[in-house]
């Protein structure tokens, strides 16, 4: 539907606006008053050289143009292709998009073919394909562990991502939240303002003591403490068990003068992994700021896979190199104080079957994998494996910040999250846990979807039911 | 005819041909080298794990990754079994090193007739099962290009012509064409290495360093990025 050919595009007709015609080429709502019109081909390449030349791509490009062997090895482990078998699933293939571009414009070798042998430049309809593309791939990472040449294709999908966003075209739902965070008033992605989370977290510590009989307090603006702790903001309205387990967790385990919240700045997620590095630059620091004007040592990400990602692998990146705070995700600290004895969990009190979900950007590298399934199996007795898991996970069907983005549900549920339906369905576990605010959304989605009987939990919320208080 | 052109193909073409290899492959490694530190210096968190590299890379060298992955398990043998044969052979078949010894005086180890012949056979075996491989599976059929199919065939051609060089009663063609062939197709072979995706002969070490410094970015770039294309001061 819509145009399909690139003339059609750019030689729209007066009274249908030339935005219209590329939303129409687009599954995701973009914002039609912000997206370049005016000669997208010419655009892209502007945004293009202008990456190259101010970022470290261009020895990744130049790479990666050089040495793919186009054997589809990634396909076969990228569960989107698995449910698709289209050819432009394959995930070189969509890198090949954005390669061949880089290619035919930015390399000698491209350049003199391009003239010599008459090789079609870059086209309206290609850019279009690509802005389609690339928002279908969760940058989950599964091909990384099967392509013979090291490739990440989830670094290209980022990349191309990153220059379409120049160009206004990236989903208005990323972008709307980021403007919100980063030039509204309440400095948070879903906008609610600051009174609100102070009065839920009352509220959360009132719940604590009503039923677990303990004080427990959620510190707000404390300076000088260990940690100064993100959770992604919905957190804080949606999922208070999540919440809850962790401030209870931190008071029993002794930690209550350790941590704290900042009033200013308290959302860790960062959409700038997701479309843009500019954003992802400009999140980590504000992050980095809050945490300096409270004196705080280091950052403690909550139960959410990509802050703690961009916190780890980024934070030093724009936070000064060795002189930025480190961080810890709230699994590591919380597996090191309970092997330190600090709270023990009571094994009587989960007995329904137990599974795990691991969140790519913990797992896919390796980095959480054994601390919460060591923690789980010493309080959940009857805890089963999802095949594969670990590090060769599933994806919800939802990362690359797809999940945020409602209007392609069926997509996300129906295609990239239909091996994980499948998944959880043989578990015949009552609960799975899927320690990530973006993973618990889709997950849930996906249940819902494929009417899955089973209940997707933080890990928190679990350890909150069977903590022992003395 | 026949003599004068083998004379040159045995002579100067093998000479050119090697030398456009060899320089090809030097600057693709020196330019990847140069890149890398280049993309090393501008980035902001320049604390490497070097050992997790290297352990990534060696892993994909070796051969039992392939027990129980995911990806294209029969392919991947093939394509291992290929790699083994189309490095063994040129530079341990006796022929090849009797022509080293003679141009530098130089001589290594070499491959006995029997174990050349084995492995010649079983290279251009594997050769065949990748092209099938390529062509029953939908996704690299749907991703290939031209050289992705003329490669394979163009590392048949010396092996076969070298077998029939060996052993010239199974030949149907003059044996002097046969040589000629081998010559040629080799050497068209050596020359097309550093414009084809062949030249993963000298990159194939660096390709995880390669990603895991695509994912270090120089800080300011975003903003710097925005100033050149005249977005300066405009908000998200």
């Amino acid at each position: 539907m819509g145009a399909d050919k690139a003339e059609d595009v750019r030689e729209a007709p007066a009274d249908l606006s030339v935005a219209e015609r590329i939303q129409e080429r687009l599954s995701y709502t973009i914002e039609k008053d912000r997206v370049v019109t005016d000669d997208l081909p010419k655009r892209f390449l502007e945004v293009f050289a202008a990456v190259l030349k101010h970022s470290n791509y261009r020895q990744v490009l130049d790479n990666y143009a050089r040495v793919t062997s186009r054997c589809a090895n990634c396909a076969a482990s990228c569960q989107i292709y698995q449910a698709t078998e289209a050819p432009e699933d394959v995930p070189c293939y969509r890198s090949h998009l954005l390669l061949d571009i880089y290619r035919r414009h930015f390399t000698t070798k491209g350049i003199l073919s391009g003239h010599l042998l008459g090789r079609e430049p870059l086209t309206t309809d290609k850019i279009l394909e690509m802005a389609e593309s690339f928002y279908h791939c969760t940058a989950c990472r599964r091909c990384t562990l099967e392509c013979p040449l090291g490739l990440d294709h989830g670094l290209v999908t980022h990349l191309g991502r990153y220059l379409l966003s120049e160009l206004g075209l990236v989903p208005r739902a990323l972008v709307v939240s980021t403007r919100a965070q980063l030039e509204g008033e309440t400095h948070n992605t879903s906008a609610i303002p600051l009174p609100a989370i102070l009065d839920s977290l009352e509220f959360l510590a009132e719940e604590i003591k009503e039923d677990k009989g303990i004080d427990v307090e959620f510190p707000v603006d404390k300076e000088d403490r260990q940690y100064i702790f993100y959770a992604p903001v919905s957190d804080y309205l949606m999922e208070a068990d999540t919440l809850m387990g962790i401030a209870l967790m931190l008071r029993v385990a002794g930690q209550q003068d350790n941590w704290t919240i900042g009033s200013k700045y308290n959302d860790g997620i960062n959409y700038g992994l997701f479309y843009s590095d500019w954003i992802l630059e400009r999140c980590l620091l504000e992050i980095k700021k809050e945490a300096e004007r409270l004196r705080t040592k280091q950052i403690l990400i909550g139960e959410c896979g990509h802050a703690s990602r961009t916190a780890k692998a980024f934070m030093a990146t724009y936070g000064g190199g060795p002189d930025a705070p480190g961080m810890v995700n709230i699994l590591e600290l919380t597996y090191r104080l309970w092997k330190e004895g600090r709270f023990t969990l009571d094994p009587g009190i989960i007995t329904d079957r137990v599974t795990y979900h691991d969140p790519c950007n913990l797992a896919r590298s390796g980095w959480i994998v054994k601390q919460p399934r060591e923690l789980i199996r010493s309080f959940c007795k009857d805890y089963v494996e999802m095949t594969p898991s670990g590090a060769h996970n599933l994806c919800c069907g939802g990362g690359g910040g797809t999940v945020s983005v409602d209007e392609i549900r069926p997509y996300r549920t129906g295609i990239t999250g239909k091996k994980k339906a499948e998944q959880l369905a043989a578990t015949g576990a009552k609960y799975v846990i899927a320690p990530c605010a973006n993973c618990k959304k889709q997950l849930r989605e996906v249940i819902e979807d494929h009417q899955v009987n089973i209940e997707v939990v933080g890990l928190h919320d679990l350890m909150y039911k069977a903590m022992i208080i003395d | 005819m026949l003599e004068p052109l083998t004379h040159l193909a045995r002579g100067p073409l093998l000479k050119l041909s090697l030398l456009v290899m060899v320089a090809g492959l030097f600057r693709a490694a020196v330019l990847q080298v140069w890149e890398l530190g280049w993309a090393y210096g501008r980035a902001g968190d320049q604390v490497m794990s070097w050992p997790e590299i290297a352990k990534r890379t060696l892993a994909w060298l070796l051969p039992w990754r392939y027990w129980g992955s995911e990806g294209r398990p029969v392919y991947n043998i093939i394509s291992f079994v290929f790699h083994i044969g189309i490095i063994t052979i040129p530079l341990f078949l006796a022929g090849h090193v009797a022509i080293w010894e003679q141009e530098l005086g130089i001589k290594w180890w070499t491959l006995s007739p029997r174990w050349a012949d084995a492995l010649t056979v079983l290279t251009v075996l594997a050769i065949v099962g990748l092209l099938i491989g390529r062509g029953v599976n939908t996704g690299s059929r749907a991703l290939s290009k031209a050289q992705d199919w003329v490669i394979p065939v163009l590392c048949m051609l010396p092996l076969l012509s070298g077998f029939l060089v060996a052993h010239p009663r199974f030949s149907p063609i003059d044996p002097q064409v046969v040589y000629l062939v081998h010559l040629l197709s080799a050497e068209l072979l050596l020359i097309l290495v550093p414009f084809t995706k062949l030249v993963h002969i000298v990159l194939f070490w660096s390709n995880r360093t390669s990603s895991e410094f695509g994912w270090r970015f120089a800080p300011g770039a975003g903003e710097r990025v925005r100033a050149t294309l005249g977005k300066e001061g405009q908000g998200v």
